[in-house]
């Protein structure tokens, strides 16, 4: 017989309604075995008390239903962003709120690397920051000779200094789409999309994928999702090789990993029978902390980019409607081939004609492929409103809602992408809950900072970085919000049966709080400590 | 160690344009160059047993020195993985997918040191493009794959081609050719100077017309570039090396509406050659742009 470890707690807040305070928490083989007090175990045997949590708050631990695994290993650069921000050791990178700090803080960080390594940065975001754009002229004065890159934080950006652009031989004669000139003619250090930065990439060995699949980044990973309490997470939009998913396999299986993790093939590639041959296939190779199987699809862009699919009246600004990454006609395949194969989708939809697409094509697939339980998820949904909301209720989908871009750039999108009037109804928590849907939110990590608990309390408070509230009738409670972050995220993972809230039968997946967040005010749900989290009965602190 | 620069061709078009089949006559097709092709959809690739070296999941090597393999999730790294291939291929053909923005892709091209500009492909279908270009979902993307061609290839035309080509040639300026009538299409895109091989035909094709010119004559790099902006809208291609003024000299590159110049080393006389349709080009009237040119 295995040993049976009961936890004891300041409070378990378990989301379970049947029991939804405890002070104990009973763990045998990984699972939990008795909720309740001290004795909560005890007619399962001899019990062995763990006090080392005794003075914390134990939640379920959270669920990140939407992220990226780069969240991880983009650490290896300096960050350079606006707000602050904790690296996966715990180390808080105050946020650059001018030029002065940007350079400053780079060069700082140059002191510290070796000669011949270029000075690669991250998360710079311009539309923060008043006066002068970032050019070569700023960057030099980190160094002349050492090559310098700065990656915006959509990474469609990057700046670079003198020895950089020397490096890709761009010069007064360059004449390259994105490569832009100053008013001297000279290339300004700014670099716009995939094309133009290429050169820089491949001579400073900027290599996204080894962002994702390295032994490191998947490490670093599991780190970043301690820090903020989250126990499983996924990495939607993943490549998978053969050899990926082997790496996976190995590094998860270490009883030392602290986090489940949940990865979605991207829909890229092959016929859309094809994809979900092989979502199929993976889904045969999952382990308890590698769950695979489920496919993530790209239909639009993004909306302060300007590039999601919007319907009338379209953007403020009069820019032209987004564009499609992938066809409509494909999304339909797709949508064919995944509901006829039994396959889980998770669909990046950010504009409102996208989810109307997408909706009409899974109404359409479902009546050729009838599949009550197939809850694909609808992923950012962020100007879906309450009749789309309806329709996804109809059909058995999931939402899994942006609700950081709230505060991140709530104010832009009312003075700039879609206005005031869209901008009160975007990621509309509320509207989803009420058509019955199950809800998620979500940071998108690395694009937002992930950490459920901020999470949460952008979708109770809903307030933007100027501090006004946008749309007070989409906000939902503390406890909605708290639901949303365990057992909702869980639910679009389908993995509700076996995590999500602390009850009997489910793994032993805790977070561990230094507050209670049913406890604090709204507003404070952000500040709640995160100490660590448990998985499987074992614990990470931070 | 200095490698010719590696050209790069994006074929673009939607689903079911004919994309898949124009790489199938691209890989066969007897042009002498060791071909990369990178495809989304590796099962549509059909080439006869007979021109197979080998094969696996997800490669094909050619008898006749050509690769055909799938991109991964990422195309840039993609490309990047085809200019640290040893041997460098001699050409690289990028498939996009049915939605892609080509210019985007080819930009990648013009920006890397170590690549030319290999030009656009657009390919449409017949049958279905005058139904596509009233759908407002996705009009706007595709007419842009036809804008931003070098070259328009229609399919299946039909009883449709000419109302189709005359629609085409309003969104863009590229020529507008029927695949079906292309032969050695090989030619028109990978440049006209292929390696010679034994056994291969000699004579250009009669849907070609060639000027060349070979002589003392010398230009500035300013000169040059201005000249090339009034070129003759028929040049499909042009490459040569022009002597400069001061003893530099300049490679010119010209892919449709794409012009190129880099430093280069002088050569005993400026060499130049230019290649396009029959029925789009005239060689006196390039011959007369040329002699124009004040020495």
């Amino acid at each position: 017989m295995s040993e049976i470890t009961v936890f004891e707690a300041r409070k378990i807040v378990t989301m379970d309604p049947n029991r939804p305070e405890a002070t104990h928490v009973a763990v045998r083989d990984g699972r939990i075995l008795a909720v309740g007090d001290a004795d909560c175990a005890n007619q399962w045997g001899t019990v062995r008390h763990d006090r080392s949590l005794a003075g914390h708050i134990l939640m379920p631990g959270f669920v990140e239903g939407h992220a990226h695994m780069m969240a991880g290993a983009i650490w290896q650069y300096a960050y350079a962003g606006y707000h602050d921000r904790v690296d996966p050791d715990g180390r808080l990178w105050p946020g650059l709120t001018d030029l002065d700090a940007v350079i400053d803080g780079l060069a700082r960080y140059a002191a510290g690397l070796p000669e011949d390594q270029p000075l690669i940065a991250w998360g710079f975001d311009p539309i923060f920051l008043q006066g002068e754009r970032l050019n070569k002229k700023h960057l030099d004065r980190i160094s002349t000779e050492r090559p310098v890159a700065v990656l915006f934080s959509n990474f469609h950006l990057m700046c670079v200094n003198s020895a950089s652009l020397a490096l890709a031989g761009y010069d007064a004669g360059t004449n390259v789409d994105g490569v832009i000139k100053g008013a001297d003619g000279l290339p300004c250090g700014e670099l716009q999309e995939m094309a133009a930065m290429f050169p820089i990439m491949r001579r400073l060995g900027i290599d996204f994928r080894s962002l994702t699949q390295r032994e490191d980044a998947i490490r670093d990973y599991g780190r970043v999702s301690v820090r903020c309490g989250v126990t499983t997470v996924t990495d939607l939009f993943a490549e998978m090789t053969d050899e990926d998913v082997q790496a996976l396999l190995r590094i998860t299986g270490d009883a030392s990993f602290p986090v489940r993790l949940a990865p979605a093939l991207a829909a890229m590639g092959g016929t859309a029978a094809d994809v979900a041959q092989r979502a199929c296939a993976l889904k045969t190779l999952s382990s308890e902390k590698l769950r695979l199987g489920a496919v993530k699809l790209m239909t639009d862009g993004s909306i302060q980019g300007w590039t999601a699919r919007v319907k009338w009246p379209g953007y403020v600004g009069g820019q032209p409607n987004g564009l499609w990454n992938t066809a409509p006609d494909q999304i339909r395949a797709l949508c064919h081939a995944m509901q006829e194969a039994g396959v889980q989708m998770h669909i990046h939809v950010n504009g409102d004609e996208a989810s109307e697409v997408v909706i009409a094509a899974l109404e359409d697939a479902m009546r050729a492929h009838p599949w009550p339980g197939n809850r694909h998820v609808l992923q950012h949904g962020q100007m879906m409103g309450a009749d789309q909301f309806r329709r996804c209720a109809e059909l058995g989908l999931a939402v899994n809602l942006f609700a950081n871009h709230l505060w991140y750039f709530g104010d832009q999108h009312a003075a700039l992408t879609i206005g005031e009037d869209r901008a009160q109804r975007m990621d509309a928590c509320r509207a989803a809950l009420d058509a019955g849907v199950v809800l998620a939110i979500h940071s998108d990590a690395p694009v937002t900072p992930m950490g459920p608990l901020f999470t949460a309390w952008c979708a109770a408070n809903r307030q933007t970085m100027s501090g006004r509230v946008l749309g007070e009738a989409q906000k939902i409670t503390a406890h909605e919000a708290l639901h949303a972050i365990t057992l909702g995220a869980a639910a679009t993972l389908k993995m509700d049966s076996e995590i999500g809230s602390i009850e009997t039968g489910k793994r032993a997946d805790f977070a561990i709080l230094g507050q209670d967040p049913t406890d604090v005010a709204p507003q404070q749900l952000k500040d709640v400590p995160v100490l660590g989290t448990v998985l499987d009965g074992r614990v990470h602190l931070v | 160690m200095s490698m010719a620069p590696l050209p790069m061709t994006v074929i673009a078009g939607y689903l079911g344009a004919g994309k898949t089949t124009l790489i199938n006559r691209l890989l066969a097709e007897d042009h002498g160059l060791r071909l990369m092709v990178m495809v989304n959809d590796f099962g549509a690739i059909n080439i006869d047993k007979a021109l197979l070296a080998s094969s696996d999941e997800d490669t094909l090597t050619l008898t006749n020195g050509c690769i055909c393999c799938t991109m991964g999730a990422d195309l840039f790294l993609a490309i990047g993985d085809a200019l640290d291939r040893r041997p460098r291929p001699d050409h690289l053909i990028i498939e996009a997918s049915g939605i892609a923005d080509p210019g985007r892709i080819a930009n990648a091209a013009i920006a890397e040191p170590d690549m030319s500009y290999g030009g656009i492909v657009t390919v449409v279908d017949g049958e279905n493009f005058p139904m596509l270009d009233r759908d407002d979902l996705i009009a706007p993307q595709l007419r842009a794959q036809v804008a931003q061609a070098d070259l328009v290839l229609m399919n299946r035309a039909g009883d449709g081609a000419a109302p189709l080509q005359e629609r085409l040639a309003m969104l863009g300026d590229a020529p507008v050719l029927d695949a079906g009538s292309l032969q050695d299409m090989g030619r028109l895109l990978f440049g006209m100077a292929p390696p010679p091989r034994v056994g291969a035909p000699d004579a250009p094709h009669p849907a070609y017309v060639s000027w060349s010119y070979r002589g003392p004559k010398t230009l500035d790099h300013a000169a040059i570039s201005a000249r090339l902006e009034t070129r003759p809208p028929g040049v499909f291609r042009m490459k040569g090396i022009i002597n400069g003024t001061d003893g530099e000299a300049w490679e010119i590159q010209v892919v449709g509406k794409q012009t190129a110049i880099r430093k280069a080393h002088p050569g005993d006389a400026t060499q130049l050659v230019a290649l396009g349709l029959k029925s789009r080009l005239d060689p006196g009237e390039v011959e007369t742009w040329w002699s124009d040119t004040p020495e």
